[in-house]
């Protein structure tokens, strides 16, 4: 089958089955609700106490230069962080802790991956409140670049579920996976403008923490959201083309190893 | 003839045996020794197997086909491949429009969440629309039984209530073809009734069917046709009756003829004989039959005796006769004979039946050599009584309005051959 037709068969089977991944995501948002106290409360409390903990770091202990108050600054990289780091982490597990359903009832995989990160986007909606809280606090208020939100948001979503797809198919069939990548993402955090601004890194280290997609997408949602000018065209741009690119390579992988998850799993 | 519904074609279907690579830590090592050439002595070739054979079949509108075979057949990979779950080595698997299928019915269900909210998850994950599930939601909580438990979470449920409402979901799919792999033995006599009516309703509507089950008397009751599994491969398809009969006919494979067994006595061979004598495998209801056992003997055997019993297909214990319950004393068995026990007026409806013949030890002690369900036969019969045995019976009818004489009067009656 050529490229275009499969990735047709791809969307129409997304669209077919669309009510599913609106089911699965509310099943996964309910039983957190249910199951905890604060229930979706933690999607902002998380951010707000990495914040606390940061700002007590960067302003207390040392100082680090940034365009807005730190903990504004800090908030939104670790709201945009958490976002794609708990989708691909929740993602890595979806197929492993659904195993009863990937061995019993055929509907597109891809299911879980994508309600993982449609779970994380809730959160990123949830969390948004308290963004805007802090900026009516330090006396921010939104422009009109605002309006590029989304299309920052959807570079950021593809660039996750690309992640997320890669990840949890891998993780499908080695465990391993799931160790290694809590170590990667505990490196790729700091190798990313989450704390503090990359510009604050000089030399080839500086280079290489600026081309990380995540300083981009990050950067893209601060420039919009509290700088109030639209995002660097080149690298924005560059940053698009790469999330697609990875969303659409590891969509195909993950569409034709999808057969054999039912006996590996 | 419209096109069939479902479309199993020289299906293979390949797995692998033992440990598969689950870590990295096992990986490594063997892509080393891939690298240098290494052999890790167990080739792949030898780890695989193949779970489904050259398998082959079409299933068309109002046909119900029965899938029956030993544990490990192949019986739920076929199904699997059915569903799209597996996908076939070899061949090519196709269902037109949609596949609704009951395995594990229960698959999909969270315990944290309400009933309701199992209903809609579930459905949606076969494949139901919401505007759908709203539709048919009442129905199904009925069907399940669950009414006054809806709203409560399903941790809290019985295990038959939370199988209830699992198939309660997936019989309200409509689906264009429904696969079913053995979910009836769940709840309790009446919910499998009602579950046994609403496969029957959608046999009358036409729906293509296929079924897996252990349970024959419901693959003989439900299918059109039926296939029986073995180590992956078909050996039987065609009418469900015949294919549990062939099913059940366990083949002797304790015994060669070249080798007898080591008991003084055995069985050589058992001959079904009709009315003039002539070996056949098809008798009539109220006819006679006429077993007759062979036996060889390796030394003279006292005490022994002979047992018959005549199970139908889908395994009811229809009769059990022998010499010792008819105080019929075989005295010495000897070299080489037969033994014949006569059924002048075989009292069995149409079916398919197992003769089992064993030759008993009269003194306790376990029997001499046994041939379990080894001896199929047919009944044919042009009366349309039901069930099991045929009931020798005649009918009468009074009325008491005036003009109708005080004496009974027979409507119809039905002799005894």
């Amino acid at each position: 089958m050529n490229l275009a037709g499969r990735l047709g068969e791809m969307l129409s089977e997304q669209i077919e089955y669309r009510e599913l991944l609106v089911q699965l995501t509310m099943r996964d948002l309910l039983l957190r609700y249910r199951q905890t106290v604060i229930g979706l409360g933690w999607a902002a409390l998380m951010p707000v106490i990495n914040t606390a903990v940061f700002s007590v770091i960067f302003v207390r202990v040392t100082q680090v230069d940034t365009p807005v108050p730190y903990p504004l600054f800090a908030y939104i990289g670790f709201l945009v962080w958490n976002f794609f780091a708990s989708s691909v982490r929740f993602s890595m597990a979806s197929l492993t802790g659904n195993a009863n359903l990937v061995q019993k009832v055929y509907f597109p995989r891809e299911m879980f991956p994508f309600s993982a990160v449609l779970v994380g986007l809730v959160d990123l909606m949830v969390g948004s409140v308290v963004l805007a809280a802090l900026m009516a606090y330090y006396g921010y208020s939104v422009t009109p670049a605002l309006l590029f939100l989304p299309i920052v948001v959807v570079v950021g979503v593809a660039f996750t579920a690309g992640f997320a797809l890669l990840l949890a198919m891998s993780n499908l069939f080695y465990r391993d996976v799931k160790y290694l990548f809590e170590v990667v993402l505990m490196a790729w955090m700091f190798a990313t403008s989450v704390a503090y601004p990359v510009e604050s890194v000089d030399g080839l280290l500086g280079i290489l923490l600026s081309v990380n997609p995540m300083t981009q997408i990050i950067e893209a949602f601060r420039a919009v959201v509290l700088y109030g000018h639209l995002p660097a065209a080149a690298p924005f741009a560059a940053t698009a083309c790469v999330s697609v690119t990875v969303l659409m390579v590891s969509w195909h992988l993950f569409h034709k190893a999808e057969f054999s998850f039912a006996e590996n799993i | 003839m419209p096109e069939p519904a479902v479309r199993f074609t020289e299906v293979w279907k390949k797995f692998r045996r033992g440990v598969r690579h689950d870590s990295l830590r096992d990986l490594i090592p063997s892509a080393i020794g891939r690298a240098f050439g290494r052999s890790s002595g167990d080739t792949p070739d030898k780890r695989e197997f193949w779970a489904v054979r050259d398998v082959s079949f079409e299933v068309r509108a109002g046909e119900a086909l029965g899938i029956i075979g030993p544990n490990g057949a192949g019986k739920s990979t076929i199904l699997k491949l059915l569903t799209r779950i597996l996908k076939p080595t070899r061949g090519h698997c196709q269902i037109r429009g949609r596949a609704g299928a009951l395995i594990e019915i229960a698959g999909g269900f969270h315990p944290d969440l309400t009933g309701r909210e199992n209903v809609y998850l579930q459905g949606a994950i076969m494949g139901m629309k919401r505007a759908e599930i709203d539709r048919k939601f009442d129905e199904i909580v009925d069907f399940a039984g669950a009414g006054e438990f809806i709203d409560t979470q399903l941790k809290r449920y019985s295990t038959g209530m939370n199988a209830r409402l699992g198939f309660a979901i997936a019989a309200h799919l409509d689906p264009d073809v429904l696969l079913i792999d053995e979910v009836l033995s769940v709840g309790d006599a009446a919910f499998r009734d009602k579950c046994m009516e609403r496969m029957r309703e959608l046999r009358r509507r036409e729906v293509p069917l296929v079924l897996i089950s252990h349970n024959l008397p419901v693959v003989q009751d439900l299918c059109s046709r039926a296939i029986v599994v073995d180590r992956g491969t078909v050996r039987f398809d065609g009418d469900p009756a015949r294919a549990i009969q062939e099913y059940r006919r366990v083949p002797w494979t304790n015994t060669d003829p070249e080798h007898p067994p080591q008991s003084a006595v055995w069985i050589a061979r058992v001959e079904l004989l009709d009315e003039g004598g002539q070996s056949s495998a098809t008798f009539r209801t109220m006819g006679s039959m006429r077993i007759r056992v062979h036996y060889e003997t390796r030394r003279p055997v006292r005490h022994a005796a002979i047992a018959v019993d005549i199970h139908r297909g889908d395994g009811i214990y229809c009769a059990g006769v022998s010499t010792v319950a008819d105080r019929c004393n075989l005295e010495v068995l000897e070299g080489v004979g037969y033994v014949d026990v006569v059924f002048p007026n075989l009292a069995l409806l149409p079916g398919c039946y197992l003769g089992s013949v064993k030759i008993l030890d009269g003194t306790g002690r376990p029997p001499h050599d046994r041939r379990d369900r080894a001896y199929p036969f047919t009944i044919v019969s042009d009366r349309r009584d039901a069930g099991v045995v045929y009931l020798d019976h005649g009918w009468t009818h009074r009325q008491s309005t005036p003009a109708a004489a005080e004496k009974p009067r027979p409507v119809s009656f039905m002799g005894t051959t």
